[in-house]
């Protein structure tokens, strides 16, 4: 009989708390958009999987020298999975349609208003009681305007750890919805009109300039920038191994093997912060909203300065490439092709939207590493 | 309080600096980018410029004397007959 008592209060049963259980459901809502609704699956099945594990009582997955407290250590408090995935994306890169349209840089650059205007509101959330962000804080959730996953878990992991389950989770859910919150924003501030510009075709660009492209953006950030070198570099390593042509092997295990390897532990690791105590809090619900503002001052800033060369171009560039600036790559692009062909049947704009898109993920690096050498 | 309002100033002066940076940093990748794409371009434009001129320089090599002298060869040739 003391055997079975012994038994019982090891149990789930017996030591479940509602808060753990109402952690497990949000794992199981994870996993449930996920499977049954395709939302960025490759994230959110590991995500939503490690939020139940994490949740489980008596199961010792997230103490100390737990499976999923290693992963989080070694992986993420380092800092090293997000730029592991950082080298595969540079990897799965190509520049081709931004060394061809280089202008469009700055759409990748006026998307990153997002960051800062959000950084902004959530000081000004400082003002309801019960929020209590500091600049740190204010920083890592305003980065979920980068729409840039693996940027949004390495700022968060420097400047608020204790943020980074709610950070991550909500980076890597808007990023899915992009398809929902973007184009109601690109429709509001365009003319029909300007959806149906068509673009001029890009050029060619030889292999001598995709080379050279990235040694010159890791030039720039080793003098101007140096704190958003861990980023901008492994980026930068992994897409001249693509470019470069000599090492294709080591290019397609950085993205493929690698970044599907990181993937997983990844997922498991920000799973592991959806811990009860550490996520049901009134913060969390702040930077959901916080999050979401972030995405759509991003987009509106992306179109608004694609509008602008377009006026300046004398109407040769359709604004709605802007809305691809806030990286979510390919994403984002995308959507900027399905809504430009809404307007016009044959106006393919996916090849000009890649160039702002990549461009983004610059962006976002780059407002990163000013966030990290100002506030680290 | 003022310990908010002193938070916002300061987190409008990181937004101003922040995206005048990424401005910044971006354009000189613009200017760059163009740069690098001159000079691949003028090296193929050379390169292009380059390749015709020595066939056109050998079709040219065969012709005017030894043509001529091919031609007068082949009227007297069937001048004989």
């Amino acid at each position: 009989m003391e055997g079975l008592m012994a038994f019982w209060s090891e149990t789930g049963i017996a030591n479940f708390a509602p808060d753990q259980l109402f952690m497990m459901a949000i794992g199981g809502l994870l996993l449930y958009l996920a499977i049954a609704k395709g939302f960025e699956p490759l994230l959110l099945v590991p995500i939503g999987f490690g939020a139940i594990l994490a949740n489980i009582p008596n199961a010792g997955f997230t103490d100390e020298g737990g499976l999923l407290w290693y992963a989080y250590y070694v992986g993420i408090e380092t800092g090293i999975f997000p730029l592991l995935i950082f080298m595969g994306v540079g990897a799965l890169t190509d520049f081709g349609a931004l060394i061809a349209n280089p202008k469009t840089l700055l759409l990748g650059a006026a998307a990153q208003f997002g960051i800062f205007a959000t950084l902004l509101g959530a000081i000004a959330l400082n003002l309801v009681p019960g929020f209590e962000f500091s600049m740190q804080d204010a920083a890592a959730i305003a980065i979920i305007g980068g729409a840039d996953g693996p940027t949004a878990i390495f700022l968060a992991s420097k400047l608020a750890p204790d943020l980074l389950g709610a950070i991550a989770v909500a980076a890597y859910s808007y990023m899915a919805l992009v398809p929902l919150i973007q184009p109601p924003i690109m429709r509001l501030l365009t003319s029909e009109s300007e959806r149906t510009i068509k673009m001029e075709q890009l050029r060619e660009v030889s292999k001598k300039e995709k080379i050279i492209f990235p040694l010159m953006v890791v030039g720039m950030t080793i003098l101007f920038l140096p704190a958003a070198t861990p980023l901008v570099g492994m980026f930068c390593l992994g897409n001249l191994m693509r470019e470069s042509g000599v090492v294709d092997r080591l290019s397609s295990t950085a993205q493929n093997e690698l970044i599907n390897i990181v993937t997983i532990f990844l997922g498991l690791a920000v799973g592991s912060k959806l811990q009860a105590e550490e996520f049901l809090r009134i913060e969390t619900l702040g930077i959901l909203v916080l999050g979401a503002v972030a995405f759509s001052i991003g987009t509106a800033a992306g179109v608004m300065m694609a509008k602008l060369m377009s006026k300046l171009s004398g109407g040769k560039i359709n604004p709605l490439i802007g809305a691809a600036g806030v990286s979510a790559v390919p994403m984002a692009a995308r959507v900027v092709n399905k809504v430009g062909l809404e307007a016009n049947q044959q106006n393919f704009l996916l090849m000009h939207a890649m160039g702002p898109n990549v461009a983004g993920v610059l962006g976002s690096a780059v407002a990163a590493g000013v966030l990290l050498a100002v506030l680290g | 309080m003022t310990s908010i309002s002193e938070q916002l100033f300061n987190a409008l002066g990181v937004m101003i600096m922040g995206m005048g940076l990424v401005f910044i940093f971006l354009s000189i990748l613009i200017v760059g980018i163009k740069i690098v794409a001159r000079l691949c371009e003028s090296e193929n434009q050379s390169a292009v410029a380059h390749a015709p001129t020595p066939a056109a320089a050998s079709a040219t090599t065969l012709d005017p004397k030894l043509v001529a002298a091919i031609t007068s060869a082949i009227h007297q040739y069937r001048a004989k007959d």
